[in-house]
């Protein structure tokens, strides 16, 4: 792989040689299969088909790749959509696991809920985490696994998901809020 | 710079195996400029045609015939209800949002606010519109578009229908012809029927807007079953929105002031019978 290039010299050069798309898929491999299992695809082989539709999709469409955008930015949405397609092909449900990028939301959630008294004192471990973002609507997990688990700037997540990035700054905080109602739900229950 | 060829991982190889298996490559860069052309030029389109539904807004607005809603109608609801251009409002809210749903789909369109752009198409589509009805094409195009709905009447024929109506003292036309001593003055209303206008108790305004001639609107003592009619008030009918001129619509009547309404007495009381007396008589002095 070289490392001295940008994915965008990358990209040019694969215009003109299929041969060098394999640098891009190496490079994003692995990132981006711990996407897909953030997002809730569980099984190795669902998530390699997943993204080797992405590569094809994204290789297909390379023409069309805006160099203002981060090509991680275009290649996230093209494995997002991709997901999406896959759940509601499958009409299949997340099962969302964390590892310890989780970390983040976690502290973040539990700091705010110490503050707010209507969710005050609850404990809260990765496990009830993980559970409670299943159960939020699809939108609300996808912005907060791309900021929180991804650390995607709130740029980059405009241009995964296509919206604004004021949307994106409200959808993170309903999330959020969301999560939190979510999560002290649980517990009381 | 000579990139590393050597062989890839085994999932790029995949992939890349697929490439060359399936025989494909990179969708041409014109399939996209194309797309996002169109989508471009469509969202265009769209704050054109609203700009068309603007100018034939604006010319039913203006053209309403709100200075003499008191006269015409006894409840302003009912006005408003028959005179407000509901369908243009719906059609410039569909092509502004056509005009978001193609602008949306372009390369970025996705950074801008959903408010952004439609207050962008409806402002554009407005500004282009005002510019049609200033320069005159106002009428045509709500003519035009709106002759052809079945549930729809242009407004000059809606607002001609409020004037067609003697047994309720309205009635509005063409002078034809006018006796010498202006002691009365011929009338073809907008359906063709003539009527004799008899002035007697015309003031100086109303005098003068018949002694002028073209089209005019008159309050009369209600009638029926006669071809002459006892003139309290003529006015003259004026269009906005026509390329020769551009006067602005005067407040209205119902919002005369004191000081206007005493402007313009009447020559006689015959008339004061006749609904709401002193807006008429406010109207009369235009």
């Amino acid at each position: 792989m070289p490392p001295e290039l940008t994915d965008e010299e990358i990209v040019r050069r694969a215009l003109r040689d299929k041969e060098e798309f394999a640098h891009l898929i190496e490079r994003y491999e692995a990132k981006l299969s711990r996407y897909l299992e953030r997002l809730g695809l569980a099984s190795k082989e669902d998530r390699e088909d997943v993204l080797q539709n992405a590569f094809i999709k994204a290789y297909r469409n390379l023409n069309s790749f805006d160099p203002e955008l981060a090509f991680s930015s275009w290649m996230y949405r093209i494995t997002h959509n991709e997901a999406m397609s896959f759940f509601r092909a499958r009409r299949a449900r997340p099962s969302v696991v964390l590892d310890e990028a989780s970390e983040g939301l976690l502290l973040e959630i539990r700091d705010e809920s110490a503050d707010a008294s209507s969710t005050a004192s609850f404990r809260l471990d990765s496990t009830e985490l993980a559970r409670a973002l299943a159960e939020l609507p699809e939108r609300y997990r996808d912005v907060l696994a791309l900021r929180y688990f991804e650390d995607r700037s709130y740029t980059d997540i405009s241009d995964i998901l296509e919206v604004p990035v004021g949307t994106v700054s409200t959808m993170i905080h309903r999330a959020k809020r969301s999560l939190r109602e979510t999560l002290a739900n649980r517990i009381s229950l | 710079m000579t990139m590393n060829t050597n062989p890839h991982d085994a999932f790029a190889k995949k992939i890349l195996d697929r490439i060359e298996g399936e025989h494909l490559a990179p969708r041409p860069r014109w399939e996209f400029e194309a797309r996002n052309a169109a989508f471009w030029s469509l969202g265009a389109l769209a704050v054109l045609l609203g700009a068309l539904a603007s100018a034939a807004l604006l010319f039913e607005i203006a053209n309403a015939g709100w200075l003499y809603s008191a006269a015409t109608h006894a409840n302003f609801a009912l006005f408003l209800l028959q005179v407000a251009p509901f369908l243009w409002f719906l059609v410039l809210a569909l092509f502004t949002g056509l005009g978001y749903a193609n602008i949306r789909h372009t390369k970025r369109g996705y950074r801008y606010s959903i408010t952004l752009i439609l207050l962008g198409a409806v402002l554009m589509s407005m500004t282009l519109g005002t510019a049609l009805f200033l320069g005159g094409f106002g009428e045509e195009i709500e003519e035009a578009i709106g002759d052809h709905p079945p549930f729809y009447r242009p407004i000059m024929a809606t607002e001609r229908s409020f004037w067609q109506d003697p047994a309720d003292g309205l009635i509005a036309g063409t002078v034809t012809s006018v006796a010498a001593d202006l002691s009365s003055f011929v009338l073809q209303d907008f359906t063709g029927r003539s009527w004799i206008i008899d002035t007697e108790d015309l003031d100086q305004n109303g005098l003068a807007a018949a002694a002028r001639g073209g089209e005019v609107r008159v309050v009369t003592v209600p009638s029926t079953g006669t071809s002459t009619l006892h003139a309290c008030f003529v006015i003259p009918w004026q269009k906005y929105g026509e390329s020769h001129a551009m006067p602005l619509p005067r407040p209205l009547a119902s919002f005369a002031t004191t000081s206007e309404i005493n402007r313009y007495p009447a020559r006689s009381e015959i008339c004061k019978g006749i609904r709401p007396y002193a807006s008429l008589r406010a109207m009369s002095g235009i």
